[in-house]
């Protein structure tokens, strides 16, 4: 075939090849061979498909050109080059990571190559969803991502909280499946066609285009995590073996945004209302997915709320690109995709990050409970360093990578007000205000984090904090993106700039890189330089005139004790108290009435809305309906074979009443 | 070497130089309006110069966390000052979209701040911590509603331009410029810990926020910090103090008087609100900062109707 002599193409190819070979790795008697060679064989595959991509017209200096290989069933675009490079970036940290974490499992004589295989399914459909270009073949590859996903989430499935946890993700990806199946018949309906090349709909051409919009945004909702379609992730990713969490909230959630962006290729452009509703839906995600994640002690549900609240900003992004492509406003298109673009790039850094560091600590510890961590900054300095650069990233504080992107973000609101005038200044205004909430929140959040794990002094002795050499490498390539795309973001906001410029504006803006990116370089470089010249004056005045550790003040009283500290429910509490209805939250304090009292109790909690008022209810009264037509269960088979008659001659009839 | 990059650097030089004296004044008034003699205006440089000669103490339980805190406060603030127009002049860093890094610098600032805090682990800085996180977030949006009201009303995203775009047309832009520096100083106020949101003088932990979380630290650490909120203090006098620049258009010579007797008025005007009011409940701050954002929203509001 012609399209097979280009090395690129050759490259990718054997990259997939790779990556499938490594399961037959996993033949291996011995377990922890089997983990190791099948792992490294995948590392293989993966570099050699990120170089694949890095070698690609992405990263080049030209205009990015589309690749079709295998007669069009695949096409490599701007899209779906980025996407491909944000998975194969974070793929390669979480499987280095999984050598040191399964080799727990494999430790406590646990099979570890069931997980391994559908990790691996997993990683390479992942792959397939953002480069396929035909309809079929995503809807398979996106079928195959959900259930080899769901079997690596039960992978521990003996646990109760894991069984529940994981149902939630496997009803929640079927709802969606449904809703994709739906989508796609009917751009076939529309265009005759299943090449997502040939998809070209327009919102004035009648009812069907604003359907196939709302469909897709529910749809690809569902697996993003927009707000009121969230329920499953706080359920999944916190019971999901820890390499896996980290990969279904730092990649898979984007795949959900990947469709969504797509889909906007399809029937761009936009009417206004599109961005309205979108910008709507992801501030409140923003809002309220930090405040839920304010109010947890699980340190991985925590986490996965957070990634609602990521998802959020990305979704704002989106929303300010649409408003822009509605009134034919390049320069807001660039700075809206251009900021959601990024910051999915980001989140998906900083998020596997902090969740391998939360499985470093949960592998020591046994606890996901922040509230019996604390300190472990003594015994484990750098993983503390390596958490708290992701904390600043994910906090979107500079000088680290997730400032970038909302900074874009920001230029993006004030642009849009510019170009509008009239009663835009306003509204946008208040949507700065809601991102600026967001921050702040963000930081009371991992402030809290941070202090209840590392700081202080350890709630539960820590004997010896085992650290493996795989966590630091997958930790440090992790830590070292967050910090380069901080300090120096010109180049990662030039890739981005040439996937928007890929079939994303109606006209050219070089409105995102004539933000003056060099200011942050030298500002950042100031900061760290100013701090370092400091310490050593720092440590020199410090020789001089003494210093010394010394007891902390506690008003004259010697016996202070690890749990007399603030915990992270009373750091919280005062902020979670405020929109208590949402967040369901509760507190219970036992007070002994005795005149000496000895043991009182607290106890707070918090439920999600959309899971306890709205999900359960629903479904609920779903069963009390299905309760109703229970007697056509029947344990003869043949009723079963009449049902199947019945639905087929239904079916018939529709079709040929149809025609 | 360019005279604007000159009058940056010259610009730092007087915000770490004259940042004690400022905070020195507003003291003095407000001894002077208690009927007190007071501390000299110079005391602030005095108890720096004899910070830095004493041991540091860190707390047993503390880690790397509370060593390098007071570094980055005093580096990060700097920074942040350095985006600003001192005497109604062009800042060393002035970008479009300075405004943003600058809210966020100061994100960074209260982030270590606050983990130094817990790094104690003592209830005391818990405390201090936690209500610094609530109290602070309801101040950002205050920040938004007054400076960066001005910003898309203007359509500049640097802090020097915005400023720059305040004119003396009409009548009801000069109100809401009027009412958005009252909310500029309601956050002053709470940002650089004064009363009536806290109060620098007290010794009761259990009332205090800031001085609460640097409970804990001497000598270097302690000068770093209380140099820190010298300079914080200042910052946020000329935020303030810039309002004025329409005054100022002439020449320099003026400019740099109006901004020096602005500054001084500011002191005297700190000075008496320390002086007649009592600090409030914890309870009831977030009440007071959401009076701020209020009186922000609706400012701009009736600016949008009316103009």
């Amino acid at each position: 075939m012609k399209e097979l002599s280009d090395t690129g193409n050759v490259l990718l190819i054997a990259a997939f090849a790779i990556q499938l070979l490594s399961i037959v790795f996993l033949s291996f008697k011995n377990e922890r061979k089997a983990l190791f060679t099948s792992n490294i064989t995948m590392l293989v595959g993966l570099t050699l498909g990120l170089i694949s991509t890095l070698s690609s017209t992405l990263f080049s200096s030209a205009e990015i050109t589309s690749v079709s290989i295998f007669s069009g069933l695949i096409r490599l675009d701007g899209l779906s080059l980025y996407f491909l490079f944000v998975i194969q970036l974070v793929a390669i940290p979480t499987t280095i990571y999984s050598i040191s974490y399964l080799r727990h499992y494999v430790e406590q004589k646990r099979s570890v190559k069931s997980f391994i295989t559908f990790y691996i399914i997993l990683l390479i459909s992942t792959q397939f969803i953002v480069i396929a270009n035909q309809a079929i073949l995503f809807l398979v590859s996106w079928e195959v991502m959900s259930i080899s996903a769901y079997f690596a989430i039960v992978y521990e499935k003996e646990s109760e909280e894991v069984q529940t946890g994981s149902f939630y993700y496997f009803a929640a990806s079927h709802v969606l499946i449904f809703i994709l199946y739906i989508i796609f018949f009917l751009f076939h309906h529309e265009t005759g066609s299943w090449f997502f090349s040939d998809y070209h709909l327009s919102f004035s051409s009648g009812l069907m285009v604003p359907v196939i919009f709302i469909l897709s945004i529910i749809g690809f909702g569902i697996k993003a995590g927009f707000m009121p379609f969230h329920f499953w992730l706080p359920q999944a990713h916190p019971i999901a073996p820890t390499v896996l969490s980290a990969f279904l909230s730092g990649v898979l959630l984007k795949t959900g945004i990947y469709g969504i962006l797509r889909i906007y290729q399809f029937i761009k452009p936009m009417p206004e209302w599109c961005g309205w509703f979108v910008l709507v839906i992801s501030v409140i995600s923003a809002i309220l997915g930090v405040w839920y994640a304010l109010a947890q002690h699980d340190i991985k549900r925590l986490l996965a709320y957070h990634s609602v609240e990521n998802i959020g900003i990305i979704g704002i992004g989106i929303g300010i690109g649409f408003i822009g492509s509605a009134n034919n406003l390049p320069a807001v298109e660039v700075l809206g995709f251009g900021g959601a673009l990024l910051h999915t790039l980001n989140h998906a850094i900083f998020k596997s990050l902090l969740f391998i560091g939360s499985g470093v600590v949960y592998q020591n510890l046994g606890t996901r409970n922040i509230e019996l961590m604390g300190g472990l900054v003594h015994p484990a300095k750098y993983i503390a360093i390596l958490f708290l650069i992701g904390s600043v990233a994910i906090s979107g504080i500079p000088p680290f990578n997730g400032f970038i992107s909302e900074f874009i973000i920001y230029m993006g609101f004030f642009k849009t007000a510019n170009e509008l005038k009239n009663y835009y200044p306003i509204l946008m205004l208040m949507f700065v205000v809601g991102l600026a909430f967001v921050g702040g929140l963000a930081v009371a959040c991992f402030t809290k984090v941070n202090s209840i794990i590392f700081l202080g002094s350890e709630r539960s002795e820590v004997k010896h904090f085992h650290t493996s050499v795989y966590d630091y490498i997958s930790l440090g390539i992790l830590a070292l993106l967050c910090i380069s795309i901080g300090f120096y973001p010109q180049p990662f906001v030039g890739v981005v700039n040439k996937v928007i410029a890929n079939g994303f504006t109606t006209g050219a803006s070089s409105a995102l890189v004539d933000i003056d990116w060099l200011y942050f370089t030298m500002i950042f470089s100031s900061i760290a330089l100013g701090v370092f010249v400091l310490y050593l004056i720092k440590i020199k005045l410090e020789k001089k005139y003494g210093r010394r550790n010394s007891a902390a003040w506690g008003c004259g009283y010697e016996n202070l004790t690890p749990r007399m500290q603030y915990t992270a429910s009373s750091f919280a509490d005062e902020l979670n108290t405020i929109p208590k209805a949402i967040l369901d939250y509760h507190k219970k304090v036992e007070v002994s009435e005795n005149a000496f009292p000895l043991q009182s109790k607290f106890k707070s909690h918090s439920k999600d809305f959309v899971d306890s008022k709205i999900v359960l209810p629903a479904f609920n009264v779903l069963r009390a309906l299905v309760a109703k037509i229970e007697f056509l269960s029947q344990t003869d088979i043949r009723y079963y074979i009449g049902f199947i008659l019945i639905i087929i001659a239904i079916y018939s009839m529709i079709a040929f009443l149809w025609t | 070497m360019d005279l604007e990059i000159l009058q940056g650097i010259i610009s730092i030089i007087i915000i770490l130089g004259v940042a004690p004296l400022f905070a020195g004044m507003v003291n003095k008034q407000k001894a002077v309006l208690t009927g007190r003699v007071g501390a000299p205006i110079l005391q602030p440089y005095y108890e720096l110069q004899r910070l830095i000669k004493k041991e540091t103490i860190n707390a047993s339980g503390s880690s790397f966390i509370s060593r390098i805190s007071p570094l980055i406060n005093l580096v990060t603030l700097i920074i942040a000052a350095a985006m600003l127009p001192v005497g109604f002049w062009k800042p060393l860093i002035s970008f479009d979209g300075d405004i943003i890094l600058f809210a966020y610098i100061l994100g960074l600032v209260r982030f270590f701040q606050i983990l130094a805090a817990m790094d104690i682990g003592s209830s005391f800085e818990g405390m201090g911590a936690a209500r610094e996180a609530t109290f602070a977030l309801f101040a950002e949006p205050i920040f938004f509603f007054t400076i960066g009201s001005i910003s898309f009303i203007s359509g500049f995203t640097s802090l020097y331009d915005i400023y720059h775009s305040i004119q003396l047309t009409n009548i009801s832009y000069e109100v809401f410029i009027i009412i958005c520096s009252i909310s500029v100083f309601m956050l002053a106020v709470t940002e650089c810990s004064r009363m009536p949101v806290d109060d620098p003088n007290t010794h009761l932990e259990l009332t205090m926020i800031h001085e609460v979380m640097i409970l804990d630290n001497s000598g270097i650490d302690l000068f770093l910090y209380q140099y820190s909120s010298y300079v914080k203090l200042f910052i946020y006098a000329i935020l303030e103090v810039s309002f004025f620049y329409p005054f100022s258009k002439q020449s320099y010579l003026i400019g740099i008087i109006i901004f020096i007797t602005g500054a001084i008025a500011l002191t005297f005007l700190l000075g008496v609100v320390e002086t007649i009011t009592s600090r409030y409940r914890m309870k009831n701050i977030p009440q007071y900062l959401l009076f701020a954002t209020a009186i922000g929203i609706l400012n701009l509001l009736i600016y949008t109707f009316t103009k």
